[in-house]
């Protein structure tokens, strides 16, 4: 039940300007940490900016939804949304150069797998990555409890695809557009793109499907509007129409409207990327080798938890209290 | 009872069933054979701890855990010192302290632990209390007294009743020698039928028997013990619990925030499942219906609809 969820209570923002506060109060947040006696100018040039932050994680996204697809043994679908979900959320609260995109990605695919019940074991889950599958394993496994600290163990998401089957038995049931089933492959090509925009920080699930259903319905050249209006909503939801209608007309803007990447710029961003990176949370670096070595000498005395410096000194994070900004809650 | 096994020759109850088991002051238990062949000269060790025990300190094992032989041993023998009662008390606290104290010594012994100074303890408090321990060994107990006026009643009760017994069993032979008088006299001097004389003398022996004063209700046990013990005012009332308000369901309340989903019966009658792949025998079998997957995806499909998001919770 989506209405009463964390997803709607904590994930669900109002507009993008939220989600373009939320990530730069994140960058922000990092570079004031580890600028360390920069000056602006220089602080400016060496770290990245919120707006190319957003370039790379849009192109991270296109790795994870590649990745999900080519996964073996196949995955289902509300997998990669889920794990999708997960890594937007992760980087509302964190600044991508604290935490590498790759490992996180990796992460919430893993943490995805479980949490849709699709049953897999760590090394079937490493086999789909290339390169050193220990060291993979080994990453995973210790950004997963960060992970889930960062998104506050809010783990279950409501996911369009269910909610997109609803509206196809209804419309079968209750309208008379000929064949639904046609419509399938378009509503899931558009709930994909979908998952490449921040919609689903925005809109509720069965919004989502609603659009994506509508949109394919579009492609086809068909209507179903007198369905909407007066089956779906009908009398009692009248008032609520204009709303719908609106956010229908956004979703498939947002969904229509995905810009190409620009490949040059972030082959540069990349290489920034590996410099400005928090050097305490890479595995290749002296300072992470260092710090494992520490805590696998201190395991006996306490649990290992990948609690990073950073979060250790934030009190808020560890106690999972949430700031709340609304008049009403 | 059957797993008891002289830890010795091994012989059991199930193949030996007049073995008993013995034991001694130390709480391990040999059969009584045994007891028999090591114990002969009347002396001798423990097999298993090595204590010296004595023949005639062989009892047989009335409970099962030879532990709680042990202890009642030591009870019994504890308690021949530790004598006092409450009345010996100024406060109830006192006494109740004096029994806590005998139940740490009690159970010491029976554990082993610190068995040198508990001994060490009994016997000081014997050096200190040696008048008191012979006065109250002298003094019969509350308990004994209540004890003895019972087996007294019991005993009064006991004489009269015999005599009762008695006189009744008189009263009845004489009565039965007055009918067969009255019976021969009838048959010698009346001129009735003798078969019609003998039939109403039957009758009316009959309703003398049933004409018997009927039996009183028993106030005392048949050994003339009256129920329960007069003086005492009888058991506490039961402490009433608390229980809280009592739990009333009521349903729970779905917020939608969309259009009102379908209810279950609406399903079929609006041709939702038609649409849907029936489920299998097999997924009937484990409580599965088209109907659940159905009802959710709808349910899925209207909530939220009329979502606008005016609450954000930004956290960090």
């Amino acid at each position: 039940m989506y209405p009463g969820s964390t997803q709607q209570k904590f994930w669900t923002f109002k507009d993008e300007n939220d989600l373009v506060q939320l990530r730069q109060e994140a960058n922000e947040h990092f570079i004031e940490k580890h600028k360390a006696g920069m000056s602006p100018e220089q602080s400016a040039k060496f770290f990245l900016t919120p707006a190319e932050e957003r370039l790379l994680l849009r192109q991270y996204e296109l790795h994870l939804r590649d990745f999900c697809r080519r996964f073996h043994p196949a995955q289902p679908r509300t997998v990669y949304a889920t794990a999708c979900h997960y890594f937007k959320r992760f980087y509302l609260k964190c600044s991508l150069m604290d935490f590498h995109p790759k490992e996180i990605l990796a992460t919430c695919a893993y943490l995805a797998c479980k949490v849709e019940e699709f049953n897999i074991s760590i090394s079937q889950f490493v086999a789909n990555i290339r390169g050193d599958r220990d060291k993979a394993s080994g990453i995973i496994l210790a950004n997963e409890l960060l992970l889930m600290q960062k998104l506050n163990y809010h783990l279950t998401i409501h996911n369009p695809h269910r909610a997109v089957e609803g509206l196809l038995i209804d419309i079968k049931t209750r309208s008379q557009l000929k064949d639904p089933e046609r419509l399938r492959p378009h509503i899931d090509e558009f709930i994909d793109r979908l998952f490449l925009t921040d919609a689903c920080l925005l809109y509720a699930p069965s919004q989502l499907a609603l659009a994506a259903v509508l949109h394919a319905v579009s492609k086809l050249q068909e209507n179903l509007d007198t369905y909407v209006t007066d089956v779906l909503i009908g009398q009692s939801g009248a008032d609520k129409l204009s709303n719908i209608i609106e956010a229908v007309r956004k979703i498939r803007t947002m969904g229509k409207s995905l810009e190409p990447l620009p490949r040059d710029t972030l082959r540069l961003l990349e290489k920034k990327l590996e410099k400005c990176r928090n050097q305490e949370n890479n595995p290749d670096s002296a300072i992470y080798k260092q710090r494992m070595l520490e805590e696998a000498i201190d395991e006996d005395d306490e649990p290992n938890y990948p609690v990073t410096s950073e979060s250790g000194a934030d009190e808020n994070l560890l106690t999972g209290i949430v700031k709340l900004r609304s008049p009403d809650t | 009872m059957d797993d008891q096994i002289c830890p010795r020759c091994k012989t059991s109850k199930y193949r030996k069933p007049s073995m008993k088991l013995m034991v001694n002051v130390c709480g391990h238990a040999l059969c009584e054979a045994c007891v028999d062949l090591l114990f002969l000269k009347g002396a001798g060790s423990c097999l298993e701890c090595n204590v010296p025990l004595r023949r005639c300190n062989f009892r047989v094992q009335l409970f099962e855990d030879p532990m709680v032989e042990k202890e009642v041993d030591i009870r019994r023998r504890v308690l021949r010192d530790f004598n006092k009662r409450e009345e010996d008390f100024n406060t109830l606290r006192e006494y109740n302290d004096y029994l806590e104290e005998v139940e740490s010594i009690v159970y010491n012994l029976t554990n082993n632990i610190d068995i040198i100074a508990t001994n060490k303890k009994i016997e000081q408090y014997k050096k200190d209390n040696r008048d008191t321990i012979m006065r109250n060994k002298s003094k019969v107990s509350r308990d004994e007294l209540e004890i003895e006026r019972l087996i007294e009643m019991e005993k009064a009760h006991e004489e009269i009743r015999r005599k009762e017994c008695l006189k009744l069993e008189e009263e009845e032979k004489k009565k039965k020698i007055r009918a067969k008088e009255a019976l021969i006299d009838e048959l010698m001097f009346s001129s009735a039928d003798a078969r019609n004389i003998l039939e109403t003398f039957a009758q009316n022996a009959k309703e003398e028997v049933k004409a018997q004063a009927p039996v009183p209700k028993a106030t005392q046990f048949s050994t003339g013990i009256g129920f329960g013990m007069q003086q005492q005012s009888g058991f506490l009332p039961l402490p009433k619990v608390d229980e809280g308000v009592p739990f009333i369901y009521s349903a729970m309340e779905i917020e939608t925030d969309g259009p009102e989903p379908p209810h279950w019966h609406d399903i079929e009658k609006t041709g939702y499942v038609k649409n849907v792949r029936s489920e299998t025998d097999q997924e009937r079998a484990g409580g599965y219906q088209a109907n659940i997957a159905c009802l959710r995806a709808l349910q899925e499909a209207l909530l939220g609809l009329y979502h606008v998001a005016e609450r954000t919770e930004l956290g960090l």
